[in-house]
């Protein structure tokens, strides 16, 4: 008796339900500190790209200026935003409360219910909907050519606040400073571009593209690999001849020429790039799926499932799924990676983000001809940037292998 | 094994003529390809230049297309396109105005020596410390080996390339190493070392760039391999027989290792073909990769597709170097 009662989770029952497969593996992957260090990062990285038009701008969140009818307070940075910067914005809170939603309902006893899950998730995705497509009739993106800086020197503004970083990421100095090239300091933290732009500034503005490139790009090839290695899992057969040939076809050509191929077909808007490397990157996570679905198949549940008369894509999606996409949500990880990587190489060659889209790969090419006049000073930040976001992919990817390998211990 | 391989090149036939669909279809789908006023980039060029090309880029379009003002339908451009491939001719090209057979055969050597060397260096190195991780595992050697050799996989080649030219080919700072090409421009003076000397001299950084990243992947399958083989009933039997253990690392473990090893070679290809875009662009290399790269910039699409064509026409050689090597080396192996 004393036995068992030493031991809590008898004498006290609780009523938390048992912790998800999920939720063990990301626990269990973010038990080392560097992985911890790292996942951080992303968050981090993550943010700022959403957050980046508040962060890094020329214009005064609020100023107060000289008018006709003296002293008007004006909000040019708020006013100045693009149509599109408000969507990624809502976007953004609409994915963070689902998470938050998600954490909550698993968490206090009193919300943990499906439906209310499901409910919050779908009134946020309504919510965003509506208020994106009322802002997209509503919003006008309009040009603001006004230099507040010199407004303020003439006196004809005053009682500006300034973004953090008060530099927007095409704004250049004035030609006559000559401010091009320069070496870090109080004005311009990381220096300036050979335009005389605010490098620290674009440093920002370029891990938009770095992360909503390497994650749109990524969701279309899940989606497209998922599709396919389903198909060919579940139905076997000649499906799974024809698709695995077709694998095996797009495999063959190296990817980087493949995707060149495609740019130089249908050219290289952001929106293009994203496609590209989605439709390029999709064979791997097809392999993966492909092999797991074909071990499920054969499991008791999928069968009893299909002998309780389920629809298909109630078996395929709802009890497969989630147990065979392990394995490429690993490689999903890689895959960010990877195409963060080709981005920035495109970008490096001139044949990526067209500027003055600040792109990391970008940037490293305009620190100049390394063989001539080369400004490493400019190459550094994007390198490390770079470099940085590219190895956090790698070391979470590899941490979250090693969580779920049923080889390794504990 | 001779009835092997001939069945296996049949085989790769299926899979080569489904990638000629792939590419003319992708091709074919090109804007503007047969309608006026398409978008050739200019480039570098200037507005008299660009003109000119413009012209010289629509005229060629048009041939390629139509004939006696008709346009030639799609299959019969396909079967056309395959009987010139047959026959050694992959179109011409528009931006350099020269076969592209010639083209490729000019840049496919260079291309093929700097990957062949960074593929050993990539041996050499990830070999031997997959093997030292495997036999000191858990301890320092083997957790030093594997983050080094993943933080050298998310080195991106675009920084290291500029930042090597930057310090180490650069007058301002040290200037060791050539920054630009294969060769120094007075070859016809050298003796043949000389010769030898300069080219190794002038690959060196290309072949860094090209080969560091490679280290991680195949020295995590070589660990993997090893730890496997080293705790199998056969190992067990040669140590208790009383074989030292060098004996029993390289004959028993090593032999039953080496499969993964090579599957790797055919993996590793389309990657290097890949980064030599970039290596070749960053060190001004006239390879392939600089070809296709000069191609896409000028949308230059006969020596687009014909790259295509020739990189996945490698990539499927080294696949089926590496099945015959496989059968080879463990006869078990069988693709009935």
């Amino acid at each position: 008796m004393t036995e068992l009662s030493a031991h809590p989770a008898i004498e006290t029952p609780s009523t938390a339900p048992p912790a998800s497969y999920w939720t063990l593996a990301i626990r269990k992957m973010l038990r080392p500190w560097l992985v911890k260090i790292f996942a951080a990062y992303i968050a981090a990285v993550l943010l700022i790209s959403l957050t980046v038009p508040l962060l890094a701008s020329g214009k005064p969140y609020a100023i107060d200026i000289h008018t006709g009818n003296g002293w008007v307070t004006r909000y040019p940075l708020f006013a100045d935003l693009t149509t599109r910067d408000y969507l990624t914005f809502i976007a953004g809170a609409v994915i963070i409360g689902i998470v938050v939603a998600w954490r909550l309902t698993r968490v206090v006893e009193m919300m943990r219910r499906r439906s209310l899950r499901l409910g919050i998730a779908g009134v946020l995705i309504g919510a965003g909907i509506l208020g994106g497509s009322a802002l997209a009739i509503l919003h006008h993106n309009r040009f603001d050519g006004t230099d507040y800086r010199a407004l303020i020197k003439s006196g004809m503004a005053k009682n500006a606040i300034f973004a953090p970083i008060p530099w927007g990421y095409a704004e250049m100095e004035p030609l006559s400073k000559n401010a091009i090239n320069e070496l870090p300091s109080w004005h311009h933290w990381l220096g300036t571009d050979r335009s005389g732009r605010d490098v620290l500034a674009r440093m920002l503005w370029a891990s938009r593209v770095a992360m909503g490139i390497g994650f749109v790009s990524q969701a279309i090839a899940l989606s497209l690999g998922i599709i396919v290695g389903a198909m060919m899992g579940y139905f076997g057969g000649i499906f799974d001849l024809l698709g695995m040939r077709l694998v095996e076809m797009v495999e063959a050509i190296p990817t980087f020429f493949l995707i060149l191929t495609f740019i130089a077909i249908f050219g290289r808007s952001i929106l293009m790039i994203m496609v590209i490397l989605g439709v390029t990157g999709w064979t791997g996570y097809a392999r993966f799926l492909r092999a797991e679905f074909l071990r499920i198949r054969q499991l008791d549940y999928i069968v009893a499932a299909r002998a309780t008369g389920m629809p298909l894509w109630r078996i395929m999606f709802r009890h497969m799924l989630p147990n065979g996409l392990t394995p490429v949500l690993v490689s999903a990880s890689f895959g960010l990676a990877g195409a963060v990587t080709i981005e920035s190489s495109l970008s490096y060659l001139g044949i990526g983000v067209r500027p003055p889209t600040p792109s990391w790969g970008g940037m490293l090419n305009a620190a100049g001809n390394p063989a001539t006049v080369f400004h490493w000073f400019e190459a550094l930040p994007p390198g490390l940037a770079l470099f940085l976001i590219v190895l956090a992919f790698n070391i979470v990817g590899e941490a979250l292998r090693d969580a779920i390998d049923p080889k390794s211990l504990s | 094994m001779l009835s092997y391989i001939i069945r296996r090149i049949l085989l790769m036939f299926p899979t080569l003529i489904g990638m000629t669909f792939i590419i003319f279809a992708v091709i074919r789908m090109a804007p503007g390809l047969t309608t006026a006023g398409g978008s050739f980039a200019p480039g570098m060029l200037g507005a008299h230049q660009a003109q000119l090309a413009q012209q010289h880029f629509m005229e060629r379009r048009l041939h390629l297309v139509t004939r006696n003002g008709k346009p030639i339908p799609l299959v019969v451009q396909y079967v056309q396109w395959i009987n010139r491939i047959i026959h050694g001719d992959l179109g011409t090209s528009i931006k350099f105005s020269e076969p592209v057979t010639k083209l490729v055969l000019q840049r496919l050597p260079v291309t093929l020596v700097i990957n062949v060397i960074s593929l050993i260096i990539i041996y050499l190195v990830a070999v031997p410390g997959g093997v030292l991780a495997a036999i000191y595992r858990g301890r320092f050697v083997d957790r030093a080996f594997g983050i080094s050799s993943l933080v050298l996989y998310s080195l991106p080649v675009i920084w290291v390339g500029s930042m090597a030219i930057g310090f180490l080919a650069n007058p301002a700072y040290l200037n060791w190493f050539p920054s630009a090409g294969l060769h120094a421009t007075n070859t016809s003076h050298m003796s043949y070392f000389q010769y030898v000397f300069d080219y190794a001299w002038h690959i060196t950084l290309p072949v860094i760039c090209l080969s560091y990243g490679g280290f991680a992947y195949l020295a995590k399958q070589v660990r993997g391999s090893y730890l496997e083989n080293m705790f199998m009933d056969f190992t067990r039997t040669a140590k208790a027989k009383g074989l030292p253990p060098s004996a029993v690392l390289l004959r028993h473990v090593t032999q039953n290792s080496m499969l993964p090893m090579i599957t790797i070679v055919g993996m590793t290809v389309p990657g290097l073909l890949g980064g030599s875009v970039i290596v070749e662009k960053i060190f001004s290399i006239q390879g392939m990769g600089r070809l296709m790269y000069q191609a896409t910039y000028a949308r230059d699409l006969p020596v687009i597709q014909s790259m295509a064509l020739v990189s996945a026409a490698i990539t499927l050689a080294s696949y089926l170097l590496v099945d015959i090597a496989y059968h080879a080396i463990d006869p078990r192996v069988n693709y009935d």
